[in-house]
């Protein structure tokens, strides 16, 4: 019961972390939000393998330290490096304003949590709010994908996404491969590292990172 | 068997990073392809087998898929070596990581886990983002974010697909794999539910990367500004893995008894790209981007013979193979007119018939065969789709498809026969590469290899090509009706 | 309610009518031991209030009978809500079913009159006092009434004694987390009705950045002591609200009850002094969404202890 109390005080924590996600404006900030959300992912498949059998195998440890080696210091290096050798350290205010999209997510999470609990699993799952949670994450990433500007800010909502995508996979501990897990992991890094680069190459060519100025390309 | 056919493209793009001298990186991304081809042809000699629960395999639908690859790949590289001028960034990544691509579509075609895959699928996405950023201009720095990024996010959704599937194979005891021998045997007892979510997922994850409409929009843009042999890959290689993914998918939806409904988002997908493309296509003023729409129709048009049915299958086969010998062509011809006029604009190429004979009827032929006109197979597939569309009397399916098709059909018509036809313009230079003719004898020998193969393979099909396309469309379409399933599952609750 | 529950009700009165000043200067020290002062001393605002009682009230000749009643009507408003929420008990003096929604009605009257008087005074400093007021008063009670709406259901009573009391303590076993998100809400309610940082700075002389403080500008010697009062009493108030609702008591404690409440207010109040100390004020543009935050965390509450009831 203990470690139930704590499973859901993590997820909703996840949420929240969501939440002040969308309500910030400091780049910088963001990223170092999604690293503390990846931790708290990170602990979650050792906290589901001590409720489940009391005992950690090697697969759940295995999966929480390759995210969290990857998610908590290895991407948020990468992208805070990107950060750094520029001048820009601000979002710019979206269209629908930040309150609003705060708001906007916590409609978003409400529904999810509201629609989350009349879907039926065929197996139970371990916690209540794990299909819940992972549908409002990536549907907040969704979110901070299309609303925002700055192109730094869209990679975290993709990777905010991809959050909301292990958490759903937390679902299915048992039944995915470990090499398959590790492989998913590796193709994020490289992704969040091809992603670090086109960044990097978009601030030197175009002296910023926004994207609505990446116009050039349209129907003529 | 299976190993060669990703460790030989690795070990030569290996090769290539370490060979300091860029012929000698040349030479052997092109010995590298068509030592894969090799490997392809020999396979077709001899016969595998494979167990339900292994990770890879080589199945009918998946070795059509490869072969084609190998092929498009062969050619490429071969018409790379005459395109190629001067290096902008590093050769050797961007040979590696051609050769990287064609590893990962080879894993993709072979692999029969879900989420082997999905790590296929990513890798081949990736290694082709900095093929795409080729000519480090802004535009095309712009075409690889919008290419990055969508496709990621699509991705990540495909990727929620399979864990929705997984889920679904959740009532199952003992646990399963999610290798697709394994989902297709126990299908009936699958969760149709979290089934149908992870169908519609998936759809629209491998759709996203595949182009379907409304999630094509990154396509344009990166055919249009990416080198036309990268266009080339990745219009008639990368789709076909995506349609792979949603293949494997459908295939698991069909043995459950889902086929009907998934078979009908398809068709819905399917016409509402063909729709799309036919929209863009017309007035349309860059003639790769004309090209990138044409994919988008062509995806459309696979999408759609999937979905009706056994004929269709046939049908939407024959045009996955139509379609990737087709945009060689095109996208070649593309490369071969940049280099003439250097413009992408419609307005600025014309008379290429007078100015360049042979590259005009190349181009012509490529035209004739994407739009569909016989004795091209593209004619033979979309006709096939008619007709599987109307024997299950879809009617407004037949009459979408066919307005759809004439009015791109007179969309890139308009646009390109003055291309062809007419005076060439003032500029134009009289051969792309000054005196070496050896550039424009590969180039256009490439592109010429391609075409002759569509047409022979148009009207009529040597007996082990109509062979393998059967078997491929078999795989898709597995005779288990509705009616069984609710029996099978009845006879298991029963206690 | 019982002869020995009437007798004790007496000195808990007395006890409640004289602690907010007290607390007023718990704030005030701990906020001097940040800075390295030693502080006012602890009976100050005492002192300050027998100060201004004594002294001649001077009215405005714009103002009318609203400006004198405004003050008066918000400490009755304040002083009959303290008989209906359990301040240092966990009974309150007085208390029926729905009273929940008297309260905050009674909040909203105080606020009202306050408002009212401010802008009677025809002063364009307190009518833009005035506004921000009220905006931010709107902001602030969707949190505060999701937050009463969780409590309500996760004690199935609308009554605020009886949802504050043991049946609370059995919820902090089952829906623990839902109770840790009204408990964020209810300080940042708190932070922002008592006008503290970091929506409000109660120390600042600058008219432009005042909220609650320019609505008193006008007022003086006795009804300034009453609002000062007043503003000391909602404090109690409000964190009593949200102490019950964090801690709640077993009922075996029965001397001992009051005595640890009135600890536990003091360590609120420090609490808030501590976080006056270590922020600072938000920009006025940033408060609605500090409050829409408050409103967010009482909104998630609400949702996960409906679908926890339901399944």
């Amino acid at each position: 019961m203990m470690s139930q109390s704590i499973i859901d005080a993590a997820l909703i924590l996840v949420v929240l972390l969501n939440l002040a996600m969308l309500a910030t404006s400091r780049l910088a900030r963001c990223v170092r939000i999604f690293a503390m959300q990846s931790l708290l992912l990170a602990a979650l498949p050792l906290l589901l393998e001590l409720q489940h059998t009391r005992a950690l195998g090697l697969h759940p440890v295995a999966i929480a330290f390759g995210a969290a080696a990857l998610k908590v210091i290895v991407i948020p290096w990468v992208l805070l490096r990107v950060l750094r050798t520029g001048e820009i350290h601000r979002e710019v205010e979206p269209m629908i304003g930040f309150t609003a999209s705060m708001l906007l997510g916590s409609l978003i999470v409400i529904a999810c949590f509201a629609f989350g609990h009349r879907l039926v699993l065929p197996v139970k799952p371990q916690s209540d709010l794990l299909l819940s949670v992972s549908m409002a994450t990536v549907l907040n990433g969704l979110l901070i994908l299309v609303s925002r500007v700055k192109a730094i800010t869209q990679v975290v909502g993709f990777l905010i996404v991809e959050n909301g995508v292990f958490i759903f996979g937390l679902l299915l501990l048992e039944q995915t491969p470990v090499l398959v897990e590790l492989g998913i992991l590796l193709d994020l890094f490289v992704a969040v590292f091809i992603m670090g680069i086109v960044v990097y190459h978009i601030r030197r060519e175009f002296d910023h990172m926004d994207t609505n100025l990446l116009d050039a390309l349209k129907e003529s | 068997m299976h190993v060669l056919f990703i460790m030989v493209p690795v070990a030569f793009g290996l090769l290539c990073l370490a060979l300091p001298w860029p012929r000698w990186q040349l030479a052997s991304l092109v010995v590298g392809s068509l030592v894969h081809l090799g490997v392809t042809i020999r396979s077709w000699m001899t016969e595998t087998s494979i167990e339900a629960d292994a990770f890879f395999g080589i199945d009918p639908l998946g070795h059509l898929f490869l072969s084609l690859n190998s092929l498009l790949f062969a050619a490429t590289c071969v018409y790379f070596v005459g395109y190629h001028r001067k290096a902008l960034i590093s050769q050797r990544i961007f040979l590696a990581c051609v050769l990287g691509l064609l590893a990962s579509l080879s894993a993709l075609c072979m692999s029969r886990h879900l989420g082997v895959m999905w790590v296929s699928l990513e890798a081949a996405s990736l290694a082709a983002t900095p093929l795409i950023y080729f000519r480090l201009s802004a535009r095309a720095l712009e075409a690889t974010w919008k290419f990055l990024l969508m496709n990621s996010v699509g991705i990540a959704l495909a990727l929620l697909g399979i864990f929705c599937i997984a889920v679904a194979t959740q009532p199952v005891k003992p646990a399963i794999f999610l290798t697709t021998g394994d989902l297709i045997a126990q299908a009936h007892r699958l969760d149709p539910t979290w089934l149908r979510a992870g169908f519609l997922l998936a759809l629209v994850g491998f759709g996203t990367k595949m182009g379907l409409a409304p999630l094509h929009s990154w396509k344009p843009d990166a055919y249009g500004e990416a080198p036309p042999p990268v266009a080339a890959l990745l219009s008639g290689g990368m789709t076909l893995g995506a349609f792979l993914g949603i293949l494997r998918v459908y295939q698991v939806c069909g043995a459950a008894g889902l086929a009907q409904w998934a078979g009908t988002w398809l068709v819905v997908f399917g016409l509402l790209s063909v729709a799309t493309a036919a929209v863009f296509v017309v007035g349309n003023n860059d003639y790769r981007r004309i090209f990138a729409y044409t994919s988008v129709e062509h995806m459309g048009v696979m999408v759609i013979g999937v979905g009706l049915g056994l004929g269709g299958s046939y049908a939407s086969m024959l045009h996955a193979m139509h379609n990737t010998l087709n945009k060689g062509v095109l996208f070649f011809m593309a490369g071969f007119f940049w280099r003439l006029y250097e413009s992408n604009r419609v307005r600025d190429v014309r008379g290429a018939l007078h100015h360049h004979p042979v590259a005009g009827v190349l181009f012509l032929g490529g035209l004739c065969a994407t739009c569909g006109l016989p004795p091209f197979g593209m004619f033979f597939s979309e006709l096939g789709i008619l007709f599987a569309a109307a024997e299950k009397s879809q009617w407004w399916v037949v009459a979408l498809f066919t307005l759809t098709l004439c009015i791109v059909f007179v969309g890139v018509m308009t646009a390109m026969l003055p291309m062809v036809f007419g005076p060439p313009p003032e500029n134009v230079r009289s051969t792309p590469f000054g005196e070496k003719r050896w550039r424009t004898v590969t180039m256009l020998g490439s592109a010429a290899g391609l075409l002759v193969l569509a047409l022979a393979l148009g009207a009529y099909q040597p007996a082990f090509v109509r062979n393998a396309l059967t078997q491929a469309a078999a795989t898709l379409t597995l005779p288990i009706d509705s009616a069984a399933i609710v029996v099978a599952r009845a006879a298991e609750a029963r206690p | 309610m019982s002869i020995l529950r009437a007798v004790l009700a007496v000195p808990e009165a007395i006890v409640l009518l004289a602690l907010p000043p007290l607390l007023l200067s718990v704030i005030a020290k701990t906020k001097a031991k940040f800075s390295g002062r030693v502080g006012p001393p602890w009976l100050q605002p005492y002192f300050d209030l027998y100060k201004l009682i004594q002294k001649t009230p001077v009215y405005s000749r714009t103002t009318t009978w609203v400006f004198r009643t405004g003050p008066i009507v918000n400490l009755a408003a304040l002083l009959t809500a303290a008989t209906l929420i359990p301040v240092l008990s966990s009974d309150s003096l007085l208390g029926f079913s729905g009273d929940i929604i008297l309260v905050a009605y009674l909040f909203a009257l105080g606020r009202m009159f306050t408002v009212l008087a401010a802008m009677d005074t025809g002063s364009s400093f307190e009518g833009m006092g005035a506004s921000r007021e009220v905006t931010f008063g709107t902001m602030s009670e969707p949190a505060l009434f999701l937050s009463f709406v969780v409590l309500a259901v996760a004690t199935k009573s609308l009554q605020l004694s009886q949802m504050m009391g043991s049946g609370l303590a059995a919820e902090w076993q089952v829906a623990a987390p839902a109770l840790v998100l009204v408990v964020g809400a209810l300080l940042i309610v708190l932070l922002a009705e008592t006008c503290r940082v970091p929506v409000d700075d109660p120390a600042t002389h600058l008219e432009l950045t005042m909220i609650h403080e320019v609505m008193a500008l006008d007022h003086s010697g006795p009804e300034f002591a009453v609002i000062t009062y007043a503003a000391a009493l909602k404090f109690v108030l409000l964190g009593s609200i949200l102490l019950h609702t964090a801690i709640p008591h077993p009922p075996s404690l029965y001397f001992l009850g009051p005595m640890l409440r009135m600890v536990e207010l003091a360590a609120l109040a420090c609490l808030v002094g501590i976080i006056e100390s270590m922020t600072a004020r938000l920009r006025l543009n940033r408060v609605p969404m500090l409050l829409a935050g408050a409103t967010v965390l009482s909104s998630i509450a609400v949702v996960l202890v409906l679908t926890g009831r339901m399944a």
